[in-house]
């Protein structure tokens, strides 16, 4: 134990120069979120130090570690607040706020690191907590302290104790972790009736059903099992508790997808189809890509994989993956999404032998973040949501170094009950190793050992992929929430790279969900058989049960397999990078899953039972046709002030203020960033990259999701998604024989039962979907090739029952030949401005028939939604078009997506602080409001210069596109009908309200 | 005379720009390699073989402590030796961004002419109190002995911080500085006349996009040699790299202007070494 705990608090210096900018930030959080101004926040960072070091001897050295003499005071063993110099008034109010013991601490893991430089003897057993204190002066009356201090800490993570004016200070004291005894592991008796069976699974948070549970109790009755058992001294007819956990995690939906594989049996009212469907993902995602790879010789590696991998050129592979962390998200926003990042990173350190992770991607859904309706219990306000996942993606991505290239934020009432969070991350590596193994293919052995690699083995993250399989309600557990740690993980992304290039590595996956059970368990395969030892696992805190240290889900961890002659040099490489590496496992080939906690056994599974034993479930689907009150244009509309309204609504409107704060250029290849344009804030369509430095050859990386088309039709929205993101992909001139795609589905709980009466339909929904998402993808030659689900967006039941609208977010890489042959969206002076594709009479869904719905104006949002009746011909246009990109003469390209055509030009015009003046009447049977801001899918909207004008049009010749005026001088944009001038605006205008409404920032410093 | 400089670029730790800033040092003539801090500390890679130092960009530590104070604090107590010999032996060093950082913490900027490893100055949190990605104008003082900038007068790169404010004790520190010619370089509004764009005066947000004081972006240590700055030129060294490279005709020479650093150092070190 510990001899001593030293108390160290720092505060910034005040006076010339300086400030207490992180007080300032929390005062204008405060203006921005709630309108209450505060004349002054102060803030004090307190680290609590156990160890063998006194407070004397910290106090000498307080500067060299803690503090920053230049700019900070510093205290040993005293309040700063009790410091009259330092604090000259009695404060209204103080709040204190420090993690709860086993929360990840990442500033005192980091102090602690630092702390060692200084003092080598401070002890094995030394630990570093830190906490924060704001001090308010200046409180307007009413503002409760108890209010004041919920919106600065989570309760699920971290502690608040505060006082008021009079009272004294608060003083969070040292808490570790009471570590508690390991218990053996406990037989679970499966002799039971069917009710306590389902008992078990729910009580558990094991998320089997009824047939599942049934399953494994089978298992155990089969004589040939009870034999083995006997042998390896495990209990004979019944599970023990790690058996148990460990197939609850592996049967999860999380893990095995189990609503994607179903049987499922499909009615259609409209139509009177009556058809089974045996696995939607067999069906409609992974046959059609495994018949287009059979057309090409880039697409290396398919599904098997922790992400999807194809051929950029000879020399280099190209991985992605998306994934979503959505129920953490809505627990701890910032946690949760932080955790998302960094845990998709490891699926593209986890692909082949190791990819490096090159590009970030996120795309997020919140409730609106000026929501003043009801909120349920438990839920943050979407703003707060807003605010905290983008915290966490921010540092997580920033702190690892990689860009945030591409994304979106989309709003809709129903993600108050769930925000979604998707993360992707693209991958890059060598194709062949230097010893001529080829990257993308996993090589293990039966005799390799396997090394956890990064973090240790906590409480946190227990059950969080049964969990993430449950709905939300007020009893989800705190376990399930973890914060990352980019640095831990930053080091161990270095190392392992090193052992990859040096030819360590035979094996390698991440620890996600499910932990070591999920990881080593789906290696073994490969040998068919491990065997794991639980107790040389490091952990956190001792006492972790057997089954807890198989299943955590603690963050940082990967799970390496090396050749027994490599160990030396591997364990060398971790001992350089300081990266913790521990050999937990062999690689077997008996056919079983085996583990032992030292000198116990206490698990044994076959691995075909483990990987294969699930059965399939059998769901039903029924389609009828949603009923909608049709849009109905208000005659007397003014389109100007409508243009305006629309640019400031939320699905619109600017996101640079979040945007901004994500480092979008380090690795120095990012060719098309999120702004362009002149003043650097027009929208990007699309990231484009040149990841190979010297070199122009390019990737590029887009994003498609539509998710309000699915309150008319899923199918609809799937085609759009996909549609949006090669458009997007189209903007930058890329290479349309080479582009993969990348499915996130996520959807309500669409299984019928008491809690979700409506699940046939949703259901329904998934399968139109999953159709239009084949059709789609077969049509562009977009193979899927890699994709995830996540099945229960829903929170609570019964009438207040709130589930997400189905949402498809596809995420697209592609080749791009050189980035310099590339296009923005900003206007440049002197350009012709033309439509690719056709306006249709397509306002169903759309956004000006959600913001006149909300607004009163109109009384419904139902109508014709955007649909894809000839995507291949929509191909040809975008050949044609990437054709006159790559050839140079198209610098003026964008998407033409929410808002229509109207609100695309006048972005175009924002980011090239140019006018410009357009005719929208043209072919076609829409009318105004269709060509002026329906949604129609397959449009582009391309700026050329004159001089290019005919080779242009020679290029688009036979495809659809339409003439629609220039650029002029000065700022005006002007919209006409033929001789009628629809909408008159300037860049200013505008600009102030596309940038307004999601700024958010509380005003100037 | 050396041909081809062998530059150490440091890594691990949580730094990140080490592949980018390896990488413009080769493209500008010079060999690099990708060395782990821990290989200097340990005395398995020596320091005096290399003629450039670089401590790239990043998040060493998470910034927890303070931007850059947890590597400053390895480098001044575990490298103090090998740094003060490698300055003492004439070698340039430069720290971009969070090296930056580093280099203030561990006092070799804004230094002595003979290393005393005191922190003379700090970085600190931007005025807005936001991490920030966006493209800034710099000027170069002409007089100034930094080895590094000979003959730019203007560039555009991008900052990426969210603790870039330069910051001493008083205003004397910093007019000592300037009269050293050690302030090498400093945010300006791009309106300006090219090479006249320099003003005491800190800039609105976001001309100058941390609020520091005298618009200061980069200093150099009395000889030169040590150039620290929170800009990224090395995320500027190719033209379609620029955000307004659509704008313009494409261009076949691929290398811009944030190489001319580099290349300064490169033909430093080959004219000197």
């Amino acid at each position: 134990m510990n001899s001593n705990i030293v108390r160290v608090e720092t505060t910034p210096k005040l006076g010339e120069g300086m400030k207490d900018v992180r007080g300032d930030s929390v005062k204008r959080q405060l203006v921005a979120d709630h309108g209450i101004e505060i004349s002054s926040v102060r803030s004090i960072v307190g680290f609590l130090i156990a160890s063998e070091i006194d407070s004397t001897q910290v106090a000498e050295r307080v500067d060299d570690v803690f503090a920053d003499p230049i700019i900070e005071e510093s205290s040993t063993d005293e309040l700063h607040l009790d410091n009259s110099n330092l604090f000259t008034e009695s404060p209204d109010m103080v709040i204190t706020i420090g993690f709860k013991p086993g929360v990840t601490d990442n500033p005192g893991k980091a102090a602690l690191d630092g702390f060692r430089t200084i003092f080598p003897d401070a002890g094995d057993e030394a630990r570093v907590s830190t906490y924060i204190t704001y001090v308010f002066n200046g409180v307007p009356e009413g503002t409760e302290i108890e209010w004041l201090a919920k919106q600065l800490h989570n309760g699920l993570i971290e502690r608040a104790l505060f006082s008021s004016k009079g009272e004294e200070y608060p003083r969070i004291e040292y808490s570790p972790v009471v570590p508690s005894d390991y218990a053996k592991p406990a037989t679970i008796d499966l002799e039971i009736s069917d009710e306590e069976l389902i008992k078990l699974s729910e009580e558990g948070l094991l998320a089997l059903n009824l047939e599942e549970m049934q399953t494994i109790q089978a298992h155990y009755r089969d004589p040939a099992i009870q034999a083995a058992r006997a042998k390896v001294g495990l209990p004979v007819k019944a599970p023990t508790d790690v058996e148990l956990e460990c197939l609850a995690q592996t049967w999860s939906e999380h893990c095995k997808h189990k609503i994607f594989a179903a049987h499922i049996h499909h009615v259609d009212t409209e139509t009177g189809e009556d058809t089974e469907i045996d696995s939607l993902f067999k069906t409609h995602i992974m046959n059609p890509t495994l018949e287009m790879k059979d057309e090409v010789d880039w697409l290396l590696s398919v599904f098997h994989d922790n992400s999807g991998v194809i051929a950029w050129d000879d020399e280099w592979s190209l991985c992605m993956k998306a994934e979503t962390h959505n129920s953490p998200s809505a627990l701890d926003p910032y946690g949760g999404a932080m955790t998302g990042i960094v845990g998709v990173n490891r699926d593209i350190l986890g692909t082949g032998l190791g990819a490096r992770p090159i590009a970030n991607t996120d795309v997020f859904c919140f409730g609106p973040p000026d929501w003043e309706g009801d909120l349920p219990d438990n839920l943050f306000h979407p703003s707060r949501v807003l605010r905290g996942v983008h915290a966490g993606v921010r540092v997580g991505g920033n702190e690892s170094g990689i860009p945030t290239v591409n994304g979106a934020i989309v709003f809709d009432d129903r993600y108050i009950g769930k925000p979604l969070v998707y993360c992707g991350t693209i991958g890059i590596m060598p194709r062949r190793l230097a010893d001529g193994r080829e990257s993308h293919e996993k090589n293990p052995q039966a005799g390799d050992r396997v090394y956890m690699v990064g973090g240790r083995v906590g409480y946190d993250g227990i059950h969080g992929a049964t969990f993430s399989s449950l709905e939300l309600t007020e009893e989800s557990p705190s376990s399930a929430v973890q914060i990352g740690d980019p640095i831990t993980q930053k080091k161990m992304v270095d190392m392992i790279l090193e052992a990859r290039d040096a030819g360590l590595i035979t094996c390698i996956t991440d620890n996600g969900a499910g932990g070591l059970s999920s990881s080593i368990g789906e290696m073994a395969e490969y040998t068919n058989g491990c065997q794991i030892d639980l107790g040389k696992v490091p952990l956190k805190q001792e006492g972790l049960s057997s089954w807890e240290i198989l299943v955590s889900e603690s963050q940082e961890r990967m799970t390496v397999a090396v050749k027994e002659s490599d160990v030396p040099a591997f364990e060398a490489l971790a001992n350089l990078h300081e990266v913790e590496a521990t050999w937990v496992a062999d690689f077997t080939n008996t056919g079983l899953f085996h583990v032992v906690h030292d000198e116990d056994t206490v698990a044994s599974l076959p691995i075909e039972f483990l990987h294969d034993g699930v059965p399939q479930l059998r769901l039903e689907s029924e389609w009828k046709k949603p009923t909608h009150v049709d849009f109905e244009a208000p005659s007397d509309a003014k389109h100007t002030p409508l243009l305006l309204r629309m640019l400031a609504r939320p699905n619109i409107a600017s996101k640079e203020t979040w945007v901004r704060q994500y480092d979008h250029e380090v690795i120095a290849q990012t060719a098309i960033k999120p702004f362009v344009g002149v003043e650097r804030d027009g929208p990007g369509d699309a990231g484009l990259l040149a990841p190979i430095h010297g070199s122009t050859h390019g990737l590029v990386v887009s994003n498609g999701i539509s998710p309000r088309y699915s309150d008319i039709d899923a199918g609809a929205m799937a085609a759009a998604a996909v549609d949006e993101a090669v458009r997007n992909a189209v903007c930058t001139g890329v290479d349309l024989t080479k582009i993969a795609g990348l499915d996130n589905f996520c959807w309500p709980d669409p299984i019928e039962s008491e809690k979700t009466p409506d699940g046939r339909f949703k259901l329904a929904q998934l399968v139109r979907a999953n159709r239009e998402l084949e059709r789609v993808c077969r049509a562009y030659f977009v193979p899927c090739i890699s994709g995830k689900d996540s099945m229960k967006n829903d929170y609570g039941g019964g009438e207040n029952k709130i589930s997400i609208p189905p949402t498809l977010l596809f995420s697209l890489f592609g080749n791009h030949p050189d980035v310099r042959y590339t296009t923005t969206s900003d206007l440049k002076p002197g350009e012709s401005l033309y439509l690719v594709g056709e306006s249709k009479q397509e306002l169903g869904a759309s956004e000006i028939a959600f913001m006149l719905k909300e607004s009163g104006e109109a009384n419904g949002i139902g109508g014709q939604v955007p649909q894809l009746p000839h995507p291949e011909k929509n191909l040809e246009s975008y050949k044609a078009l990437t054709k006159a990109i790559q050839s140079g003469i198209v610098r003026t390209a964008h998407d033409c997506s929410e808002g229509g055509v109207a609100v695309a030009v006048a972005e175009m015009c924002i980011g090239g602080r140019c006018g410009a003046a357009i005719d929208v009447d043209g072919p076609g049977e829409a009318d105004l409001w269709g060509r002026l801001w329906g949604e129609s899918l397959g449009r582009i909207i391309v700026g050329v210069k004159q001089q290019h004008r005919a080779e242009f049009l020679s290029i688009m010749k036979g495809n659809p596109l339409t003439y629609m005026g220039e650029t002029t001088d000065g700022d005006a944009m002007s919209i006409w009908d033929g001789d009628d001038l629809i909408i008159e605006a300037n860049v200013e205008e505008m600009l102030s309200a596309w940038k307004g409404s999601l700024d958010m920032t509380g005003g100037d410093q | 005379m050396v041909d081809t400089p062998k530059v150490a670029v440091l890594f691990g730790f949580g730094i990140n720009c080490d592949r980018e800033t390896a990488a413009v040092f080769e493209l500008a003539g010079a060999v690099s390699e990708r060395i782990h801090v821990n290989h200097f500390v340990n005395g398995e890679k020596d320091l005096s073989e290399y003629h450039i130092l670089a401590v790239p960009g990043g998040f060493s530590f998470g910034d927890h402590l303070g931007s850059g104070r947890l590597l400053g604090n390895r480098m001044r107590f575990a490298m103090r030796e090998q740094l003060a010999a490698f300055v003492a032996a004439g070698k340039p060093i430069i720290g971009i961004c969070n090296g930056f950082q580093v280099l203030v913490k561990t006092g070799l900027l804004p230094g002595k002419e003979v290393p005393d490893f005191e922190q003379r100055a700090s970085l600190t949190l931007n005025n807005s109190g936001r991490y920030e990605d966006r493209w800034v104008t710099l000027e170069f003082d002409p007089e100034s002995p930094c080895i590094w900038t000979k003959g730019i007068t203007r560039i555009e790169c991008p900052v990426r911080h969210g603790e870039g404010r330069y910051v001493m004790p008083s205003s004397s520190d910093l007019d000592e500085l300037d009269s050293n010619n050690q302030i090498v370089t400093r945010y300006v509004d791009p309106s300006t006349e090219v090479g006249k764009g320099i003003t005491d005066e800190t800039l609105p947000f976001p001309l100058c996009p941390n609020g520091s004081i005298r618009n200061i972006a980069g200093i150099c240590d009395p000889t030169g040699l040590v150039f620290g700055l929170m800009p990224h030129p090395e995320a500027a060294y190719a033209t379609f790299l620029h955000p307004h490279h659509t704008r313009s005709d494409i261009n076949e020479e691929i290398l811009a202007e944030g190489m001319q650093i580099f290349r300064n150092a490169v033909e430093y070190a080959q004219a000197n070494l």
